[in-house]
């Protein structure tokens, strides 16, 4: 009797501490992506009170949309052009910075200082650079003889442009993982390879490389996320455009719901990035197990 | 751990022939000097935008439309009593420092429970809850947007900082990052506080906390952050341009100013109005940051 009073306390407390946090995730992330995937199927616009089931009409639309093969694109260009040169400048980055010197409080000060600051305040600033008469980035070019670019105003070079700044804002997010993973890596595996004979490119190659793949590994994924749901760099900088050259798949879902109000495609859009997270999350899972080393 | 390398390197090099020791100084010293301009370069290219923000918002109307004009003649430091005074990006401020003050402190309570549950409770479905946990994070948020605007117009909190807070009622990042921080608080402690009696509510508060306070600044600086800058669903769910947080306003701003009215000194004004406190803000907690955020990133769960 008297212990099972005492099991009803516990599972009681367990419940206050668990369901602050887990009624917000229920109600603002859980319910919603299944809400989301219930509403692909419908045809509901958001103004009408009523909808009708139209099942997979709305993929099969999608599937059809040359816009969405675009935006896909759009994506994984996107997501690779962030992506790589974020893992190799910030582990660049941190090897140069990894033994502390005079000055590389600074150096890592400046480095990651554009994480912190607003996407939307800096994307303007890059509008004015990026400005093809006034603005600096083409008086560079000119300065070293090269053509000026139309930056955001073609779409050649748009998706270039949002990318640039993209990785700048994110340089120095995985600059501060790497430092910390290369601070980890334990020396004695270093002198264990030698100090004579092993090269310093072998001994980056054989031992630095494996001992920070794991946080190679979360870099991928936490990048390929953020790369997934950029918005704000996009909406200041293009809109999307010129001419849907800069319209990823979260920018067509944005258009589509709260644009267009055409909420079936937008969630079906949405049901798009989620399976595309999930497979490109399960392909790095499975890869992971042969290039990771915990 | 550092004195440790150094000790290392110092019989290493004692070590080596002297000859060989001579050769290996040169060919560093040259290596250093690459070092510096690589790093020095990365820093000028990341400090430019900053720089250039604040150089054009002293410049006049045309010497911001002359390229070669790279430094302002007279600066113009009435451009910022204007945007301070005469602009409501004062008022932007003071909306975002109000909601992530709040949303901030709601979420290391929930955060911070959760994470005692997670780690130190004993439940069924404790790893499938924080299974569930890991696989949101790992999800787009957008995906969520439209049922949550839904939801909180049902509520009839559009347009409201009520319906922004409990929105974002709950850090996942958080969870992970003092999940990371419990996990190396001994058992035994914890252990030994409820045999003296401390109920849950008092362990986790007066035992766990100041154990990992570290987690809970970094924590709680990084989401200050978030929700501080946060633009596209504090932009979605609110119109009023009254309650506009940083972002969102300086949009505003930037649309009615900036794209149209081309008055550019006056945009980076603002702009710089809105990015100089963060700096200063992060000059002083840097280390939080830098040390903070690495932390451990064990994704095996």
């Amino acid at each position: 009797m008297e212990r099972k009073k005492r099991d009803w306390k516990y599972s009681a407390n367990v419940l206050l501490f668990v369901v602050p946090a887990l009624i917000p995730l229920v109600v603002f992330w859980i319910y919603p992506i299944i809400r989301s995937l219930f509403i692909s199927f419908t045809n509901w616009d958001y103004m009408s009170p009523t909808y009708d089931f139209v099942f997979l009409d709305n993929f099969i639309a999608l599937f059809k949309d040359a816009r969405f093969y675009d935006a896909l694109l759009n994506t994984l260009i996107f997501t690779l052009g962030t992506l790589i040169p974020t893992l190799v400048g910030g582990l660049l980055l941190a090897l140069l910075l990894q033994k502390h010197f005079r000055g590389s409080g600074i150096y890592k000060f400046i480095l990651f200082s554009p994480w912190i600051t607003p996407t939307v305040a800096i994307s303007i600033v890059w509008v004015w650079i990026f400005d093809p008469d006034t603005g600096i980035a083409n008086a560079v070019l000119n300065f070293f003889h090269m053509p000026g670019l139309k930056w955001i105003e073609s779409s050649d070079t748009a998706l270039l442009a949002v990318i640039i700044v993209t990785v700048w804002k994110s340089l120095g997010y995985a600059m501060i993982f790497y430092l910390s993973a290369l601070e980890k890596v334990p020396s004695e595996l270093y002198e264990a390879c030698g100090l004579d004979g092993a090269r310093k490119w072998q001994r980056f190659r054989d031992i630095t490389i494996p001992s920070i793949s794991p946080t190679t590994f979360f870099l991928m994924i936490i990048t390929m996320v953020n790369s997934l749901q950029a918005y704000d760099q996009i909406q200041i900088l293009t809109q999307g455009g010129p001419s849907g050259s800069t319209r990823t798949l979260l920018y067509m879902y944005y258009q589509l719901g709260f644009e267009e109000f055409d909420m079936g495609q937008a969630t079906a859009v949405a049901m798009v990035m989620i399976v595309i997270t999930v497979l490109l999350s399960a392909v790095q899972f499975r890869a992971s197990k042969k290039w990771v080393h915990y | 751990m550092d004195s440790q390398r150094t000790l290392n390197l110092k019989t290493e090099v004692s070590a080596r022939p002297a000859v060989h020791r001579k050769k290996k100084k040169a060919s560093s010293t040259a290596a250093e000097w690459v070092k510096k301009i690589v790093l020095l370069m990365a820093s000028a290219v990341t400090a430019f935008p900053f720089l250039w923000m604040i150089l054009s918002a002293l410049k006049t109307k045309e010497e911001i439309m002359d390229v070669s004009a790279f430094f302002p003649q007279n600066p113009q430091w009435q451009n910022f009593t204007e945007v301070i005074f005469q602009s409501p990006i004062v008022r932007y401020i003071g909306n975002s420092l109000y909601v992530s003050v709040i949303t901030v402190a709601i979420q290391l309570v929930t955060g911070a429970m959760i994470t005692y549950a997670i780690v130190f409770m004993h439940f069924r479905g404790r790893k499938a809850l924080f299974a569930i946990i890991m696989g949101t994070y790992m999800l787009p948020t957008a995906a969520t947007y439209i049922p949550s605007y839904i939801i909180l117009a049902n509520m009839n909190l559009l347009n409201t900082y009520t319906g922004l807070i409990i929105s974002s009622a709950v850090s996942i990042f958080g969870i992970f990052l003092l999940r990371q921080a419990f996990m190396q608080v001994p058992t035994g402690l914890i252990e030994a506080a409820r045999i003296d009696g401390a109920g849950h509510w008092k362990t986790l508060w007066k035992i766990v906390m100041p154990m990992t306070k570290s987690s809970f600044i970094t924590f709680g600086l990084m989401s200050f952050i978030t929700c501080y800058n946060n633009y596209m669903w504090p932009s979605l769910i609110t119109d009023d341009t009254r309650l506009s947080l940083v972002s969102q306003g300086l949009r505003q701003f930037f649309i009615e100013g900036g794209a149209y009215g081309t008055n550019w000194s006056l945009v980076m004004a603002g702009s710089a109005v809105i990015v100089i406190p963060l700096l200063v803000l992060f000059a002083f907690t840097q280390k939080w940051f830098i040390n903070g955020i690495g932390g451990d990133t064990g994704m095996k769960g």
